[in-house]
C-alpha cells in the first residue's frame, strides 16, 4: 500500500513536470493528446472492461460534445454554459445511446454502438449548414478557466493534467465502489446476480451513462485542444482506435487503457513522420502483445513482475 | 388485514412450460405452507430444476401462476422476486470464481442494498457488509477459508458457499437446487446439520434427485415425474405409495 503511495506520487510529479522537461511545443502538445485519449479509453473501458460491453460507437461523444459546444458557443453563450449544456446534452445521448444498444448484448450490443456512432458522424458530415460537413468548423476560443490563460502549451497540458486526474480518480472510486463490484459481477453471472437482487440491465445502462459523461469530457478536452472538429475525428476508425489502445494496454486494469493511449497516440504522432507503413507497425506491435501478453500489457508486464519477484515458489513448482 | 399471514409460502397454481413440442412442466400445482419444508423429488428430466426456474423468473411459463405470500410473482423479474423475500441455490454452481468468498457474500448482500448503487464509496471499507458477510460463511462452516478465492475451494466448499449467500440474504423463501449433490458423506452430514439450524421464519423447498439422502429433512415431499406432479403428501405416505416405487425402481 505504502509502496503503491510512493509510485502515485512519483507518476504524478513526473507528469506535472513534462512541460519543464519538454519545452518542444510540438511534443508537449502531444502530451496533453496523449491524455485526452486516455481519458476517452479510461472512460470506454468502464464498458469494455469492467462491464463486459464491447462498445464501437465511443468517439462520438467526442463529437456530440465538441459539436455541441461549438454551436452553443457560436449562439452566444459564455465558456461555463457552453461546457456544462454540452456535456449534459452529449451524457443525455449517452443515456438515449444506452436505452438501444442495451436491447442485445455481446455481438448485437457492438452492432447497436457502431450503428449509433456512425448516425453521429453521418450528421456531422451531412448537415451542411449546421457543421459544415466534412470542413468541419471552429470553436474560437479556450476559456480562460478563474482567469488563468490556457491557450498556450504548457498551461493548456497542466489543464488537461488537472481535469484527467479528477476523472480518473472518480473513475477509480468507482472501480472500488459498491457499484463497481455489482458492474463486474453483472459482467461474470449476469444470471446470478438477477437472482441476488441485482437489476442487471440497470446496471449496465447507468455504467453507459458513466462512460458517455467521462467521454463527453474527453470530448470538451477535445475540443479545446484543437479549436476544431470536424467528422474524422468521429469516424468508425477513431471509435476503433480507442478500442484498441484499452484492450492492448490491458482492458481489465484501470491503467491499461492509459498505457494503451501512449502507445497508439506516439506511433501515430511521432512514428509516423519516420516510418511510412505506421499502421503496419501499428498492428504488428498489436499481435506480439496480444501474442505474448493475451490480457493486455498492463496485466502481462505485472505477471513477469509477479514471477521475477517470486523466482523460488515457481522453481518448486516446476 | 392479515392475508399474508395466512397466505401460503409458495403456491404455484396449474403451471406450464413447454420447450418446443417436449412439455417441461405440466400443470403442476403445489402449495407450501410458511416454515415448512418442503422436499421435491423426481427421477432426470422430470421437470424440477425447471419448476424452479419458472419460480424465479429465469422462465416464463405458458400458462399457470406463482404466488409468494399471496402476491403474483409472474409479472415481475428475476430481481423484484429477490426482493420480495425469494433466495435459490444453483445446481450447476454460478460463482464469481476470482473472487474471494467473502466478496461473494457480499455480492449477495449488495444486491437487497441501496448502497450498490454508490459510486462513491470504497466497498472494502463497509464493514457491516464484509462483517454480516463473515457471519454467514461462519454459519455454513466456511469462516476460516472467508478470504480464498473459490477457485482455491474444495467442490463441498462452493456448495457450502452457495448456501451462505442465500441465507445471507435472510429470505422468506429459500430454493435449494440439489444442496447435497456430489457432496462426500461427511459433507453431506454437514449440510444436513446446517439445514436443521435455519430458523422456521424461512421456508424451504429443496430439490434431490437422490431420495434416501434427503428424506430426513422433508415434511411434505412432491414427486414429479416428466413434468407433473405424480404424488404429493407426508413423508410416509409418498414413501408407502406405489407410484413412487414405480417411478424409482421401474427404470
Amino acid at each position: 500500500m505504502r509502496r503503491g503511495a510512493i509510485v502515485l506520487i512519483a507518476a504524478a510529479a513526473a507528469l506535472i513536470a513534462v512541460p519543464f522537461v519538454i519545452t518542444n511545443e510540438f511534443y508537449l502538445n502531444l502530451a496533453s493528446q496523449i491524455l485526452i485519449y486516455a481519458l476517452l479509453a479510461v472512460s470506454l473501458n468502464l464498458l469494455l472492461g469492467y462491464g463486459g460491453m464491447v462498445s464501437l460507437g465511443h468517439a462520438s461523444f467526442i463529437g456530440l460534445t465538441s459539436y455541441s459546444a461549438v454551436l452553443l458557443l457560436n449562439a452566444g453563450y459564455g465558456q461555463l454554459l457552453t461546457a456544462v449544456f454540452a456535456i449534459v446534452f452529449s451524457t443525455a445521448c449517452g443515456a438515449f445511446f444506452g436505452l438501444l444498444a442495451l436491447r442485445a448484448s455481446g455481438i448485437g450490443f457492438l452492432m447497436i454502438t457502431l450503428a449509433l456512432g456512425q448516425i453521429v458522424w453521418g450528421i456531422a458530415y451531412r448537415a451542411n449548414n449546421l457543421t459544415e460537413g466534412d470542413n468541419g468548423i471552429r470553436y474560437a476560443a479556450r476559456p480562460q478557466p478563474f482567469g488563468i490563460d490556457i491557450s498556450g502549451a504548457p498551461n493548456f497540458y497542466w489543464f488537461t493534467l488537472i481535469v484527467f486526474a479528477v476523472a480518473l480518480f472518480f473513475i477509480w472510486r468507482l472501480t472500488r465502489s459498491p457499484f463497481g463490484a455489482a458492474l463486474q459481477g453483472a459482467r461474470d453471472q449476469p444470471r446470478r446476480m438477477r437472482m441476488l437482487g441485482h437489476n442487471v440491465w440497470l446496471i449496465q445502462w447507468f455504467a453507459f451513462v458513466l462512460a458517455a459523461f467521462w467521454g463527453s469530457i474527453a470530448g470538451l478536452l477535445y475540443v479545446y485542444y484543437n479549436l476544431f472538429i470536424s467528422p474524422h475525428a468521429i469516424s468508425l476508425q477513431q471509435s476503433a482506435e480507442v478500442l484498441l489502445m484499452a484492450i492492448l494496454g490491458g482492458a481489465s486494469t484501470l491503467t491499461g487503457p492509459i498505457v494503451g493511449a501512449v502507445i497508439i497516440t506516439l506511433v501515430k504522432n511521432v512514428v509516423s513522420t519516420y516510418v511510412d507503413r505506421w499502421n503496419s507497425l501499428l498492428g504488428a506491435i498489436f499481435v506480439i502483445v496480444i501474442m505474448f501478453m493475451p490480457f493486455g500489457i498492463v496485466p502481462g508486464l505485472r505477471q513477469l513482475w509477479m514471477r521475477a519477484r517470486a523466482p523460488k515458489k515457481t522453481e518448486r513448482a516446476a | 388485514m392479515t392475508p399474508a399471514l395466512q397466505a401460503p409460502a409458495l403456491e404455484v397454481t396449474r403451471l406450464s412450460k413447454r420447450f418446443g413440442g417436449l412439455p417441461a412442466t405440466k400443470d403442476v400445482s403445489l402449495t407450501v405452507m410458511p416454515g415448512e419444508r418442503r422436499l421435491i423429488i423426481g427421477p432426470n428430466g422430470a421437470g424440477k430444476t425447471t419448476l424452479f426456474n419458472l419460480v424465479t423468473g429465469d422462465l416464463t411459463p405458458d400458462t399457470g401462476s406463482v404466488r409468494l405470500f399471496g402476491q403474483e410473482l409472474l409479472k415481475l423479474p428475476t430481481q423484484q422476486r429477490v426482493h420480495l423475500g425469494l433466495a435459490r441455490t444453483y445446481q450447476i454452481l454460478t460463482l464469481f470464481p476470482k473472487e474471494t468468498l467473502c466478496h461473494n457474500v457480499v455480492l449477495a448482500l449488495l444486491g437487497l442494498d441501496r448502497l450498490r448503487w454508490n459510486v462513491w464509496a470504497m466497498l472494502a471499507g463497509q464493514n457491516h457488509l464484509y462483517d454480516a458477510a463473515r457471519e454467514a460463511l461462519t454459519l455454513v462452516g466456511l469462516g476460516n477459508v472467508a478470504d480464498r478465492t473459490v477457485a482455491e475451494t474444495s467442490y463441498g466448499e462452493r456448495r457450502r458457499l452457495e448456501m451462505a449467500m442465500a441465507l445471507a440474504q435472510k429470505p422468506k423463501v429459500l430454493l435449494l437446487d440439489e444442496p447435497l449433490a456430489g457432496l462426500s458423506q461427511e459433507e453431506r452430514s454437514q449440510v444436513r446439520e446446517l439445514l436443521g439450524r435455519v430458523p422456521r421464519d424461512v421456508t424451504i423447498v429443496m430439490i434431490e434427485h437422490d431420495m434416501d439422502s434427503a428424506l430426513a429433512f422433508a415434511e411434505r415431499i412432491t414427486l414429479l415425474h416428466y413434468g407433473e406432479v405424480i404424488v404429493e403428501g407426508t413423508r410416509a405416505e409418498v414413501v408407502a405409495d406405489p407410484r413412487t416405487k414405480e417411478v424409482y425402481l421401474g427404470e
